[in-house]
Formats: structure tokens, C-alpha cells, sequence
């Protein structure tokens, strides 16, 4: 009997483990849409986990990722449901990336592909038709039953502009977070609504609406997004009175309306000069292509006798003095101009260095961009809709950033500059490897950078190992509200230019060397070392201190975009 | 009178006795409920949500060498601490004032980058 009794209790062990039900996150539309334009609400639900017993499993922490895409739909708005006031909320966008799911599990198995994302360094890669939203809410008062946690709303965008010959591929979850008050994970499957739009017969956009689209590595690396640009049309030949302006959304699209059509148009594109990441938009990579430049070409502007690969990078270096299209060409004027505001030194010199709150905007049609025209670079900011003709693509860069980091790289052959033109009999391009130019050719760099609290201080070190480095350049923030810099320690070898750039109002200091000559390399060991002193009392450092830029750049001009572990 | 003489022996002996033999209470850390960790070795944050700080426990097999690691969407490294903890919990902070508002991924390595931890904060400042 008692064997009886415990397989029974065994059993019931058993079942009672198997007998849970997962939570589900369940999203649907709340309206319909039948056309261009319509605005598309989707709605975010949770449904709560049961244990065996059929009682609620209560969750404190509900957080998930999902994507769209962005080429057919236009993110605008987001609304919490909730009213609880002791809740903490947070939500982040990350445009230009898309999920790579675990294979091994189930795309509902949301749980489980959760647990995949935190250990995986490859579930999101850069892909510029679709946008991930993050949703985080947090509370010590569980959602009921079919809780609504979050609506958002789109605009549905013309497919003719896309890839896409269909809406069918436009929104999913990509896995959550769902935890209890004790840290314990709860399982978590899709809803059952399925998302099914019908939009099967929406059509093509009013043949009124132009649409403009604007390509930077800005929103292709993620840098910012394309709603950091705006756009200002004029009547083709007018620069005075604008017809009409705007922004492009995040994906860097924009529809224009009331154009006429077989009307030729001006477009000028500007990126919002306030943002923080212009000041990281010329780097010691910038100041080496114009430095090799300087020693090697530059004794004609016409391409003749040149290190660049790309005509516009002409216009892009040339940040004092004549402009190119006068007769100015690239010289040590240039350089040396770059290497000071790299030094954070303010030159008397009007300069065209693009930074934060002062940009040198170069926009023009994608396809031609930079083309060569009697030896120059040249853009075209001319348009003109027609009745089989609505879509026009532009491309942007701007000045100083040579290496076209912040900017569109042009594909135009005519753009480029044919090797027979470039300086190979000069000592500055034989050093040069090809394509010296931007490359997201990234490099695995024993690069160690630590914050330490140490005998009161705190230390930033920066220790390197990577051979060869004729610059380098690193741009910290720090915690202002608890740090003060205190000193900045060299020891890159005798004959580098070192240089830093403490911008104390913002909490940043930019760092870094360059042998101008492309002889000597950094030391290896600690090349840099910044000590702080506390304001407050610390215990530990974590957060204190961040890296936005870690670039350095070999003796063939190559740029080397450090990856650390 | 002798018992008053080995009374006061006893406070003499007490007195020259080395701190660390009549207090371990020191070495002893009181983790609140939030950031207990169950396992040996671990990361915990006290709220995935933060502005400014928030509180984290980094439970840990051996006395050494660690390194917390704050990584990007991308899962880039874009700050690290190195620091030298006790085995057990160790109640540390994470700042955030400088980070943008984000979402980022917390890591926690023994100092040959071995992953013992991970959390996910979103910092909303």
C-alpha cells in the first residue's frame, strides 16, 4: 500500500511540474487598413502563466523585444495601457537591425529564445528594412489576465519604394523576458491572434505623394537613425524660398506632397547638427588620409597626382582656405587644421570641420553622387517627378569626414578615381594600401581598456598590444556628477603627437597620437592612462566611464576599428 | 578580590585579541532579498530598469581578479571594470549617468573573460 501511495504522490509530483501552462504576449491590430497613408494600431497583450492547479503565475518583470519592418510601415507613436503609478517603464528603438533566432527552438518559444539573445552576440545584425522596439515594464503589481501592455501606431508606406510585392512580412515578437518577484524565469509562448492585416489590397501611394529616401552610414551602421535628417525643397535654381520641408522617419524614407509633376526640384538634405555622434565624425582616420594626401598629392585638386580613391573626398578635406572648385587644393594647411581640432585647439582660420552644433552639410542624388565633371567632384540636388516617376533616392556626407564614416561612400564609377590618376611614384600613396578609404573591415585588436578604483582614484587605463599603429584615437565619456579629471598620462614613444581633448562641460576627453611622417608606431604596453578623483564616495567603478570611438590606423593608412573582448 | 582580578584578566585578554579573530561579523555581507543569488556564482541587478545607479550582486566562486562589462545592442564592449572581489556576494553599483538611454547587456567574466553572469538593464535616466 505504501508503494501505491508514493507512485501515486509521485505521479502527482509529476503531473503537477507538467501541468503549467505557459504565459503568452499576444499582438494584433485593433483597427483595419485599407490603403497608403491609413494608420495601423497593433496592440501588445499578455496572458498569464497557471500553474497545475489552474492558479495564476503572477509576473513582476515584462520585457520583450519585437521588430518591424521598416519599408512598410512608419513607426509614430507608442502608448503604455497600464495605470499602475508604481510602475517603472522604459522603451528603446534601435532602427536598421533585425533578429537571427535560435534554429534550435521555436520562433514562439519566446522564453527560450530570450535565453538565446543574452548569451548570443550575433542575434541582431544590421539589416535597413527592419527596426527593433524593446518594451520594459517593471512593477510590484501584476497585470491581469489579458492585460494590455503597450499600442503602438504606424503609418503603412507605399510598397512600390520597397523590395516588398506584399504586406504580408511585417511585424513579429522576438523573444521575452517575463520574470517573477523572486527572479525566476516564467515560460512564454505567442497568443493566438494571428496577424493577419488583410492589407492584400492595399494599393500604391496617391499620385501626388513623391517620396524621398536619404542614405548616410549614419542609419546604415546605426549611428543615429534617418529621422536625424530633413530635407528643404526649393524650385530647381532657387536657393532662397523653399516650397516645402520636413523630416525623413528613422528609416530615412519621407513622402512629399504637394509637387507637380514633369517639374524639375532642388532638394537639400541636413542632418540635425545637435547630435552628440557628430563630434566623433572626424577621427585620427580622417586626419591620416588628408595627411597622406598633403605629403603625396594635393598639387592639383583635378584627381592628378592624388592618394584619395573617391573625387569627393577633395571637397571633404578641403576644411581651410580656397575652395576646391576655386582652385584650392589639399595641403598642409588642411592637416594641420584637422590635427588642432583634433587637439581641441580653436583656430583662428575659418574652418569647415564638421561637429556637434556645426555641420558642413553635401547632399545629392544617390546614383551620381560625386561623380567626376572636368576634374571635379560634383553633386546634383535636382529632381522631377513624373507620372511613372515618384521615387528619388539622395545621399549625404558631410565635410571633414573624409573617410565617409558619418557620411554615404559613393558607388558611382564616375565617382571614383581611376588608379592611373593616383599618386603611385609618391612615397605617401606607395604606402598607402588600396582602398585606404572607409572600410568596416574590422580587426580583432588585443586592446584592454579597464577602469580601476585604486587607492582613492580611479584609474582608465588603455593597454595595447597591437603592432604597427601609426594613430589612434579614443574618445571617453565620464561620469561628471562623480568624477573630476586629474591627469593624463603618455607613454606612445618619443617622437608621436599625442593629444587630448577635454571638453570638461560634457564629461569627455578625447585622446589619442599620430606620427604625421607614417614612420613611427604607438608603444605598445599602456600607451594612456587617465586618473580621476572621485567626487563622492565609490565602492567600484562599473559605468563610470565609456568608449565611443576606439580607431587606430596602420602605416599602410588602413583604418583598424577595434573589436575588444 | 580574586574574582574581580580574573574578571579583569579576561577584558585584558579580550582586548589585545586581534579584530578579525572577535569579529567576522565584518567579512559577513548582508544581501537583501532582491539581489540573492541561489547558485554559487552570479550576476544580479536590483532593477532592470535604472537611472543614475543601481544595485547588483556579483556572487563569486573564488577571491580574485573580475571584470563587469557593459556591451551595446550589438553586444559591442563600451565600458569595463576590473576589480578585485572576495568569494561570495560582493554588493556593487553600476552608474549610469553617462550612459544614453538604452538598452544594454551586463556581464560579468573572471578576468580571462570567462562569462560567470549576465543581466539585461535598460538604463532610462
Amino acid at each position: 500500500m505504501k508503494k501505491i501511495l508514493l507512485l501515486f504522490v509521485s505521479v502527482l509530483c509529476t503531473l503537477n511540474v507538467f501541468g503549467q501552462t505557459d504565459a503568452k504576449l499576444d499582438y494584433s491590430a485593433v483597427n483595419t487598413v485599407t490603403k497608403v497613408g491609413d494608420t495601423l494600431e497593433v496592440k501588445f497583450q499578455y496572458f498569464k502563466a497557471k500553474d497545475a492547479n489552474g492558479a495564476d503565475i503572477d509576473a513582476s518583470l515584462y520585457q520583450f523585444d519585437f521588430q518591424y519592418n521598416s519599408k512598410l510601415l512608419n513607426k509614430i507613436s507608442s502608448t503604455w495601457q497600464p495605470t499602475s503609478t508604481s510602475a517603472q517603464k522604459a522603451l528603446n528603438s534601435w532602427n536598421g537591425y533585425k533578429y537571427n533566432p535560435d534554429s534550435n527552438k521555436d520562433l514562439d518559444d519566446y522564453d527560450g529564445q530570450y535565453a538565446y539573445w543574452l548569451g548570443s552576440s550575433t542575434s541582431y545584425s544590421t539589416n535597413s528594412d527592419w527596426s527593433v522596439e524593446r518594451v520594459t515594464y517593471q512593477d510590484v503589481t501584476a497585470l491581469g489576465e489579458g492585460a494590455e501592455i503597450i499600442k503602438y501606431k504606424f503609418i503603412i508606406k507605399d510598397k512600390a519604394n520597397s523590395n516588398y510585392s506584399n504586406y504580408t512580412n511585417l511585424l513579429n515578437a522576438n523573444w521575452v523576458n517575463l520574470t517573477k518577484s523572486d527572479n525566476t524565469q516564467i515560460g512564454v509562448t505567442k497568443g493566438t491572434s494571428s496577424f493577419n492585416l488583410s492589407l492584400s489590397n492595399i494599393q500604391g501611394g496617391d499620385a501626388g505623394n513623391v517620396s524621398l529616401s536619404v542614405s548616410s552610414n549614419v542609419i546604415t551602421d546605426n549611428i543615429g537613425d534617418g529621422s536625424d535628417f530633413s530635407y528643404t525643397i526649393y524650385a530647381k535654381g532657387d536657393t532662397q524660398t523653399s516650397i516645402t520641408s520636413g523630416n525623413f522617419d528613422a528609416s530615412g524614407d519621407a513622402t512629399v506632397t504637394g509637387l507637380e509633376n514633369d517639374v524639375e526640384y532642388d532638394v537639400y538634405i541636413s542632418i540635425d547638427s545637435e547630435k552628440e555622434y557628430l563630434d566623433n565624425a572626424v577621427t585620427v582616420s580622417d586626419l591620416a588620409l588628408v595627411f597622406a594626401e598633403a605629403i603625396g598629392g594635393g598639387s592639383s585638386p583635378n584627381g592628378i597626382s592624388t592618394t584619395f580613391d573617391y573625387y569627393l573626398q577633395s571637397i571633404l578635406s578641403n576644411v581651410v582656405g580656397t575652395s576646391i572648385p576655386d582652385g584650392g587644393d589639399i595641403s598642409f594647411d588642411d592637416s594641420y587644421e584637422m590635427l588642432a581640432h583634433l587637439q581641441g585647439v580653436t583656430s583662428t582660420n575659418t574652418t569647415f570641420i564638421s561637429k556637434t552644433g556645426e555641420v558642413y552639410n553635401v547632399s545629392g542624388v544617390k546614383s551620381t553622387f560625386g561623380d567626376e565633371v572636368n576634374g571635379i567632384a560634383t553633386v546634383s540636388p535636382t529632381f522631377k517627378p513624373t507620372d511613372n516617376d515618384k521615387s528619388f533616392q539622395f545621399a549625404h556626407a558631410i565635410v571633414g569626414d573624409v573617410n565617409f564614416s558619418h557620411g554615404f561612400e559613393p558607388t558611382s564609377t564616375n565617382a571614383d578615381i581611376p588608379a592611373s590618376q593616383q599618386a603611385n611614384s609618391s612615397v605617401a600613396r606607395m604606402s598607402m594600401a588600396a582602398g585606404s578609404k572607409f572600410s568596416q573591415t574590422s580587426e580583432e585588436a588585443n586592446l584592454d581598456l579597464t577602469s580601476e578604483l585604486k587607492d582613492g582614484q580611479v584609474i582608465f587605463t588603455i593597454g595595447s598590444e597591437v603592432q604597427e599603429m601609426v594613430g589612434a584615437q579614443f574618445n571617453i565619456v565620464y561620469d561628471r556628477t562623480r568624477l573630476v579629471l586629474d591627469d593624463v598620462i603618455f607613454d606612445t614613444g618619443n617622437t608621436m603627437t599625442n593629444f587630448s581633448n577635454h571638453i570638461e562641460e560634457n564629461g569627455k576627453i578625447n585622446i589619442g597620437s599620430f606620427d604625421q611622417n607614417f614612420e613611427a608606431t604607438v608603444k605598445t604596453g599602456t600607451p594612456y592612462k587617465l586618473i580621476f578623483v572621485p567626487i563622492v564616495e565609490l565602492q567600484n567603478t562599473s559605468g563610470l566611464i565609456t568608449f565611443k570611438v576606439n580607431e587606430g590606423v596602420k602605416a599602410d593608412g588602413t583604418q583598424i576599428k577595434f573589436i575588444m573582448e | 578580590m580574586k574574582k574581580v582580578l580574573l574578571l579583569l584578566s579576561v577584558f585584558l585578554l579580550i582586548g589585545c585579541m586581534d579584530d578579525d579573530i572577535i569579529s567576522p561579523i565584518d567579512d559577513i555581507v548582508e544581501v537583501p532579498e532582491s539581489l540573492e543569488i541561489a547558485d554559487i556564482q552570479g550576476l544580479k541587478v536590483e532593477s532592470t530598469i535604472v537611472s543614475d545607479e543601481v544595485r547588483m550582486n556579483i556572487k563569486l566562486p573564488y577571491t580574485g581578479t573580475y571584470r563587469v562589462k557593459i556591451r551595446d545592442i550589438s553586444k559591442n564592449l563600451i565600458s569595463q571594470e576590473k576589480l578585485d572581489a572576495k568569494e561570495g556576494d560582493n554588493i556593487l553599483k553600476v552608474y549610469v549617468s553617462s550612459l544614453e538611454n538604452n538598452g544594454y547587456t551586463l556581464e560579468l567574466t573572471d578576468d580571462n573573460h570567462d562569462i560567470i553572469g549576465i543581466a539585461s538593464i535598460v538604463v532610462n535616466n
